[in-house]
């Protein structure tokens, strides 16, 4: 992202804040808090007095339209550098430590017996920055035909072991509910699709350095 | 394993070049030199071609398939 977009949207986003402030100041004092605390919006009517409020959230909802556009157009320029590069990127292997992240999804099983929340389970998605460790080392690598074949070939794998597993937790936890508890069957299901989403970018990394590394080992005899 | 002999150490060696000169000059790593003259990678067309101008042999003749 430029500098300019990122001032701009930094600009943006205090103009959209102070609006916000402003606005909900004057539904304070002079609009009985409307729009500010919760209301029945079913029953509704439109007031002159609640134009700032509504103006302030209709510029908040285009800045988050504005920033959505920026984020997509970013990803999109990055994407064409990426195939313009004739090298890996450089990554640090130590990044590979943020697999140990994947642990966090432990808590689910604590968060679910206190308040039935379940998303931490996905957590176990983190798994896969394990992966960083084998990019890391593959890193600032010029990508030659050979290379790309073998990164096909390492996410072509990685991508069938990760489907095929979840196509088997799916016809297996399909045929009934595990120990008659649909929550639990639910639960199964997100721990397992997150493992092997893990899996999935942990495998496509480590394959493609294992069948780069085994070709290294043969010594050149020049 | 690709079924082909490759006499490309041959035709590199007369033309006294190092893997690592040869593979600068065509666009790939020493790797895959490494393993084109092991016969144990196939080349696609454009590779095949640029190592034939590279060490100035007919294809034919560093890549020999039954």
């Amino acid at each position: 992202m430029k500098k300019t977009t990122k001032k701009r949207c930094i600009f943006f986003g205090i103009i959209c804040a102070l609006l916000i402030a402003v606005s909900t100041w004057y539904s304070i004092t002079y609009n009985d808090s409307r729009l500010v605390e919760p209301m029945n919006f079913s029953e509704y009517v439109f007031q002159a007095k609640d134009l700032p409020m509504l103006l302030s959230g209709v510029f908040l909802a285009l800045y988050i339209l504005y920033l959505f556009i920026q984020l997509i157009r970013a990803i999109v320029v990055k994407k064409r550098k990426e195939t313009g590069m004739r090298s890996t990127r450089k990554l640090n292997p130590k990044l590979g430590l943020f697999g140990f992240l994947g642990f966090f999804g432990m808590l689910g099983f604590w968060t679910y017996s206190v308040d039935k929340t379940i998303f931490p389970f996905a957590f176990f998605m983190f798994f896969g920055f394990f992966g960083f460790f084998y990019e890391g080392k593959m890193s600032d690598t010029f990508m030659d035909e050979r290379y790309q074949e073998n990164k096909l070939k390492a996410q072509f794998t990685a991508n069938k072991i990760a489907l095929s597993i979840i196509f088997l937790a799916i016809i297996i936890l399909g045929r009934g509910a595990l120990l008659g508890n649909l929550e639990y069957t639910l639960i199964a299901l997100i721990i397992i699709i997150s493992l092997s989403i893990a899996l999935e970018t942990f495998l496509s990394e480590y394959l493609l350095y294992h069948y780069d590394h085994d070709e290294q080992s043969f010594q050149s005899e020049e | 394993m690709p079924d082909f002999e490759c006499r490309l150490k041959k035709y590199r060696q007369l033309k006294e070049m190092t893997q690592e000169q040869l593979a600068l000059k065509i666009g790939v790593r020493r790797e895959t030199i490494m393993r084109l003259e092991k016969a144990q990678y196939n080349p696609s067309l454009k590779l095949a071609v640029d190592i034939s101008r590279a060490v100035g042999v007919p294809i034919e003749e560093i890549f020999i398939f039954d």
